[in-house]
């Protein structure tokens, strides 16, 4: 067993993090404030580094990296911007992945080559009104109409959604199957006729990534653009998130780094009682506690990357790294704003920040509670 | 002890490090003469031999033939060290002599202690003694390290030297500094008003005390807000860090946004009314005083020099 | 074209420093390293250079033991096309003229039209390694240059100089640059580089065979300097206070002089 990065993962996390630092931590905060989405900066950047397309092979346009070096790119950026985290995340593991895992060899070459070059941004539609944690309810239909699909439904929470090119939407289509055997997947492309957003919903924290909801009216999709087999749908869907757990894990993972970098900075630098903060004992528990929470939690998420690169089972890992992380991040970024008291408070310093974003990860991508159902079933099956 | 002191000459003017140079013979007792390429009409007080080259014939940057003019001179005096600034021009041509003279050079010299030359090592964090092993040892000063007890006076008495040696390089003269546009995080010297300077017509004060010592004026948060300073002037968090040679924070409390923006600074004098403001922990002295008296006091003493 | 361009591998400076047991550098242990921050805008400009002309091979050399590979592959993964790692497990014990002494060993017979390294090191800061490397090739050298332009074979530069004053200077290559910040702004090595960097030839040569020298100063000991103290505090009437800070700015700073 080895738990040393290899030379290529460290640099990845050294170049992540001089750029993250020079280039995406400037604004954090004023794009938080204003809940801006800066493609040009938080996408167009990434993309020009190589970031939009790490796992996938150079065959279609990827790096051909592990997923330990994705995990730590997403870890990285979410560590200055959890907005920029997610929107890597929600491109590569739920825009592309599920093309790159079922699609044919003419998708692979139409859809996923400008999502991994980031010529193209992707997202991910699956939730809705009525089905959240419980895909099986998706209430979108899709029906056959000659070479056609017509899609009818409205999907919500949609990160990158009204930015992103590329969407991998699932609609019901056959209504009479059993709830999980009837939904389908299919690549919906912005600019399709009957395919618009609905409203862009005012979030706690990631607020410089844009959530929106998709609304199909009609619209006409090419028979080509089902992924996978129809009726594989659910399927689909939950291979995409074993693999979104990792890149939320690592988000999760980054908001608590950048949290508690802070507070360490902080309790060196603040004076109380004559002495820096950092010194009282309390202080320093807390501290403790909080890095190694973050420790463990980097080494389920890197294992779980670890697993979906060597092609071993991971779904268990991934949901405990993701509940894990994700806890994690929320206590650490609590804790954080607690060591640097009123000023933690304020928006002159970034934890507030980072308490607002953590709560997120334990929502998205499946909430902490659907985590521990499926550490469970794995458990008790 | 022999040492032969580099002087620098450029466009027309000398620096003020020369002086630098007298203080560091004096320092370690050494018997001392100087080599300038410059001109006759303009040479630094002092009341030794110069050895002086002629910069309109043999160029103002020039390494191939300000060797050769420092080597003919090196001959003749036979120093025991060759001392220059580390500057633009010293560090430059240190190197070019040393390996000539197969001696050791001791960069950026801040102290001399039982002897021994002493440098600073990664950014200052540590410092490093460093002995000689060569017969004749080639020195650079870091700037501002060595001063003079008095100001050095008298006129050299002075020797010319010439050399018709070749060289590989072609000088195109200077490009003055571009005017505008503040980068505080590029000024050796920041002086900064905070909420203390009490209203916007004395952030006038500052400049002109920040403009005596060649440098900029920057502000603390409350100043900026209360649009008594442009926020590119902003020092802390929100605004720039800052890491200057000397940064003076008048009526400036010391918020921990402020003092994240400015404690890279090498040295920090703090101007305020009170003793205990936070500002004092940071700060290498404190002047308890009036901002409003005591700056302008300043200003007017530092233009009389 | 031949260009090269010699790195060092640092701490990062934010790093806590400790003296090691001989009393006589920095101790290695719990330190981040890193590429000297003057030599990233070498290799960004020589694979600049590589770039434009378009047929250039680009070697990155660097100095150390094993772990300095790291900082080399950054290099490659920037640009360069080959490593030459010269191994030296004693690095803090080689002083300025050694380093350049094996580095012009190794180039001597290369016939490299370009040279690139950083201004100085930001951890030992002699900035003498580059234009002793010059010297010792027979070639011109220009120090601490801000702007480079390449012209087939006629390079000229910024060099800056005190108070923001660049002076203008054109030599002929070869030739040797010593590089400092606002020459450029280092590209990041992007991920399918990094990836490929690892595909590239990376030599690795002892230094013993290249040192043929002996060393000309020894650190005696090193050590922190005393802290400024708790901060000192002035009162009293403002002329005298006034002449008081004069005299610490003298002192202490080298702004008056």
């Amino acid at each position: 067993m080895n738990f040393e990065l290899s030379e290529e993962q460290s640099l990845i996390r050294e170049m992540v993090r001089d750029f993250a630092e020079t280039e995406i931590a400037p604004s954090a905060r004023e794009r938080d404030e204003e809940e801006r989405f800066d493609r040009a900066l938080m996408f167009d950047r990434l993309a020009e580094l190589g970031l939009t397309g790490i796992i996938f092979p150079e065959a279609y346009g990827g790096a051909d990296a592990d997923y330990i070096s994705y995990a730590i790119a997403v870890e990285e950026l979410s560590r200055v911007c959890a907005s920029t985290g997610v929107t890597l995340s929600a491109h590569l593991s739920l825009g592309a992945n599920p093309i790159y895992l079922f699609g044919s060899e003419e998708q692979k070459k139409e859809f996923l080559v400008p999502l991994a070059t980031g010529e193209k941004l992707g997202a991910f539609g699956l939730t809705e009104p009525a089905a959240g944690s419980d895909a099986g309810g998706t209430k979108t239909t899709a029906v056959k109409d000659g070479n056609d699909w017509l899609i009818n439904g409205t999907k919500i929470f949609i990160t990158n959604g009204g930015d992103a090119e590329t969407y991998v939407v699932f609609a019901r289509t056959d209504r009479n199957a059993e709830k999980h055997h009837g939904i389908s997947a299919f690549i919906i492309e912005k600019g399709t006729p009957g395919f618009s957003f609905g409203k862009k919903e005012q979030k706690l924290g990631i607020r410089s990534s844009p959530t929106l909801e998709l609304v199909f009216e009609d619209c006409r999709v090419p028979a080509a653009n089902l992924l996978g087999e129809e009726g594989s749908g659910f399927k689909v869907a939950m291979k995409t998130l074993d693999g979104g757990r990792i890149g939320i894990a690592s988000q999760a993972l980054g908001i608590a780094q950048g949290a508690l970098d802070e507070a360490v900075a902080y309790a060196k630098e603040r004076t109380q009682f004559n002495t820096p903060i950092a010194n009282f004992q309390g202080v320093q528990f807390q501290l403790a506690d909080m890095a190694t929470q973050i420790e463990a939690s980097r080494l389920l998420v890197y294992m779980a990357a670890y697993k979906a690169s060597a092609g071993l089972s991971y779904s268990q890992s991934s949901a405990m790294a993701k509940l894990m992380a994700s806890e994690t991040a929320m206590k650490v970024t609590t804790q954080a704003v607690q060591i640097l008291g009123g000023y933690g408070y304020t928006r002159d310093f970034p934890v507030e920040r980072m308490m607002r974003d953590a709560k997120i990860t334990e929502i998205y991508e499946g909430t902490s509670e659907i985590q521990r159902l499926v550490i469970g079933s794995s458990l008790t099956r | 002890m022999k040492a032969l002191l580099v002087a620098e000459f450029r466009n027309g003017s000398l620096p003020g490090a020369n002086s630098e140079l007298i203080g560091f013979a004096e320092k370690i007792g050494a018997e001392s003469s100087m080599f300038l390429v410059g001109e006759a009409g303009t040479l630094p007080p002092f009341a030794r031999t110069l050895y002086l080259a002629d910069a309109a014939i043999h160029g103002e940057y020039n390494p191939d033939t300000h060797k050769q003019l420092l080597l003919s001179v090196i001959k003749t005096v036979k120093p025991d060290m060759v001392v220059f600034s580390h500057s633009s021009y010293g560090w430059d041509l240190a190197p070019r002599i040393a390996y000539a003279l197969k001696a050791a050079q001791i960069s950026e010299v801040v102290d001399v202690v039982d002897g021994i030359p002493v440098v600073p090592v990664c950014n200052s964090k540590l410092r490093r003694q460093v002995q000689s092993k060569t017969e004749i040892t080639v020195i650079t000063l870091q700037a501002g390290a060595f001063g003079t007890a008095e100001e050095p006076t008298g006129s050299p008495s002075v020797e010319t030297v010439t050399t018709e040696s070749e060289s590989g390089f072609s000088f195109g003269g200077y490009e003055e500094a571009e005017q505008g546009g503040v980068d505080l995080s590029k000024a050796d010297v920041i002086v900064s008003g905070g909420r203390g300077i009490g209203q916007a017509d004395n952030i006038a004060m500052i400049a002109s005390l920040a403009q005596a010592l060649g440098g900029e004026y920057g502000a603390s948060r409350p100043v900026v807000d209360a649009e008594w300073a442009e926020h590119n002037r902003q020092v802390g968090t929100t605004g720039q860090n800052v890491s200057p040679k000397l940064y003076i924070a008048c009526g400036i409390s010391g918020a921990i946004q402020h003092l994240a923006g400015m404690k890279k600074s090498d040295f920090v004098i703090a101007v305020n009314t009170d003793k205990d403001a936070p500002i004092g922990e940071v700060a290498d002295v404190l002047v308890v005083a009036d901002l409003k008296l005591f700056v302008p006091a300043l200003t007017e003493k530092i233009k009389a020099l | 074209m031949k260009i090269l361009v010699c790195i060092k591998q640092v701490p990062d400076m934010e790093s806590k420093f400790k003296i090691d047991a001989a009393g006589t550098w920095y101790d290695h242990a719990d330190l981040a390293w890193r590429m000297n921050e003057y030599d990233e805008y070498g290799v960004e400009q020589a694979v600049r250079v590589k770039e434009q002309v378009g047929d250039a091979d680009l070697t990155v050399l660097c100095i150390g033991p094993e772990k300095v590979k790291e900082t080399m592959k950054k290099a490659l993964a920037m640009g360069c096309d080959r490593g030459v790692h010269i191994l030296e497990d004693n690095l803090s014990s080689r002083e300025p003229y050694e380093i350049a002494a094996i580095i012009a060993e190794f180039a001597a017979d290369k016939g490299f039209n370009l040279i690139f390294t950083g201004m100085q090191s930001q951890d030992r800061g002699s900035a003498q390694v580059g234009i002793l490397v010059a010297e010792m090739l027979c070639i011109p050298s220009v120090s601490t240059i801000v702007e480079f332009s390449y012209n087939d074979g006629v390079v000229n530069v910024k060099r800056e100089l005190e108070g923001g004053v660049k002076a203008l200077v054109s030599v002929t290559a070869p030739a040797l640059f010593t590089c400092q910040l606002g020459l450029n702004t280092p590209r990041y090595p992007t991920l399918p580089n990094i990836m490929k960097a690892k595909k590239k030839e990376l030599l690795s040569i002892p230094s013993g065979e290249l040192l043929k020298t002996e060393g000309r100063q020894q650190t005696e000991k090193m050590y922190f300097p005393e802290k400024a103290g708790g901060g000192l505090v002035l009162e009293g009437d403002v002329a005298e206070l006034a002449d008081q800070v004069i005299r610490i700015l003298k002192e202490k700073t080298g702004v008056l002089a």
